[in-house]
């Protein structure tokens, strides 16, 4: 039976991609963010999984304002890199899990979470930074990935107790998969940041690390954090890290924390990344 | 259940923030979607050869049109504009986006740029304008 093995919360800052695609990950803006993440590369490169279900947002890339889906799951056989406004990124084209992911949205919609089914899409940075992150630059991605798209942008977004409980929803449907696969499921976005208005570059180290806290252990209080709190506490777009919720959720009642690191500033944002497994 | 009305009102609290509710995505609509066409290299061609004859192809408001062919970024989220979406106006003048988002705030890009290496802007009395903490 397919099993979820471990969790990865991490930011997806489109300048990260930026500073991959073009070889700066050594230099002194850039080094102090990418260090964090060299123990992940190495992690991964022992666990070799064979799915991530990817959650992230789409920021104007694949959906445009005609369709806001809430949560959206990619069943396509593959994904390309979005254009998004300058050419695609030069990164491997993202291979998915179709039957996993089928088996995942018929389990989701039977359990009373309705989600949209996209067999086509392109990916933004939201879904390939975290993998330019955690995996660098290969000529091919080393694992398969179903992408799940939550709306983080128009309001009302979901709640994160929503949230958690689809995490806990794709646990069950993971596991009554019957092929033998090592999935992961990755949280990404976040952490603090404000991209617009006068209150723009807002960040809060200490809300953020707060929230980290949370997600390890058995405490469930980050699913009870409301909008306002993430609007008021870390800036408009910190509402990111519901996603992470999900990726919490789906780990199960308690977890144990192998990795964390965290970083301010990346451009507009706080950088934070998490690596946690199911704590039995 | 989460009452919508209470729930919405809490977000006028906040100091130089304008949550995209559905009302500024519905106000917003073509202004967003205007944008978003500039995703596509043949658009921006058009867009950059002449502005407001690109701009004469969608239904906006004058007071759209206006903060648009002045890049006045507030103005446009006030009119409904959404920062992703109006990303591709920034991106096709060539702008990054910590730049194009220093315009929204009181300081120059280098003042904000320090702001941000210092450690960004404090949350301090920025979190709420009735409690003023």
């Amino acid at each position: 039976m397919a099993r979820i093995a471990a969790g990865v919360a991490s930011s997806h800052v489109p300048l990260l991609g930026v500073a991959v695609d073009q070889d700066k990950t050594g230099d002194e803006y850039f080094a102090p963010i990418f260090s964090g993440y060299e123990w992940t590369r190495q992690w991964e490169k022992e666990q070799q999984p064979d799915v991530v279900v990817l959650v992230y947002n789409d920021h104007a890339s694949a959906f445009d304002a005609s369709i806001i889906p809430t949560f959206a799951i990619g069943c396509g056989e593959n994904f390309k890199p979005a254009d998004e406004g300058w050419g695609p990124r030069p990164v491997p084209d993202v291979e998915g899990h179709a039957d996993l992911a089928w088996h995942i949205a018929q389990c989701l919609i039977l359990d009373d979470f309705d989600m949209t089914i996209i067999n086509e899409m392109d990916v933004d940075h939201g879904l390939t930074v975290p993998l330019s992150m955690m995996f660098g630059t290969p000529q091919k991605w080393p694992v398969r990935v179903v992408p799940l798209a939550v709306n983080v942008v128009t309001y009302p977004v979901p709640s994160g107790n929503r949230c958690w409980a689809l995490g806990e929803a794709i646990a069950r449907a993971v596991e009554s998969f019957p092929e033998d696969l090592k999935v992961q499921v990755w949280g990404t976005g976040g952490m603090s940041h404000q991209l617009q208005g006068p209150r723009a570059g807002l960040l809060n180290r200490e809300w953020d690390n707060r929230f980290m806290d949370m997600l390890i252990g058995d405490s469930d209080d980050a699913r009870w954090i409301e909008h306002i709190e993430y609007l008021r506490e870390t800036g408009s777009e910190g509402i990111e890290m519901v996603m992470w919720l999900i990726m919490r959720g789906a780990l199960g009642p308690a977890t144990r924390c192998l990795h964390r690191h965290y970083h301010i500033p990346c451009s507009n944002t706080a950088i934070g990344h998490m690596v946690l497994e199911p704590a039995t | 259940m989460t009452d919508v009305h209470s729930y919405l009102a809490e977000f006028d609290d906040i100091p130089g923030t304008r949550v995209f509710t559905a009302a500024r995505a519905r106000k917003g609509y073509h202004l967003n979607q205007f944008a978003m066409s500039l995703m596509k290299a043949k658009n921006r061609e058009r867009w950059k050869a002449d502005e407001t004859a690109y701009l004469d192809q969608w239904p906006l408001t004058d007071e759209q049109r206006e903060a648009v062919l002045t890049r006045d970024y507030n103005r446009m989220l006030d009119l409904g504009g959404n920062i992703y979406f109006l990303s591709k106006i920034f991106s096709t003048d060539g702008i990054s986006f910590a730049e194009a988002v220093s315009t929204m705030t009181d300081m120059s890009f280098p003042e904000y740029r320090e702001m941000m290496n210092k450690g960004g802007r404090s949350p301090e009395g920025n979190r709420s304008i009735k409690g003023g903490y």
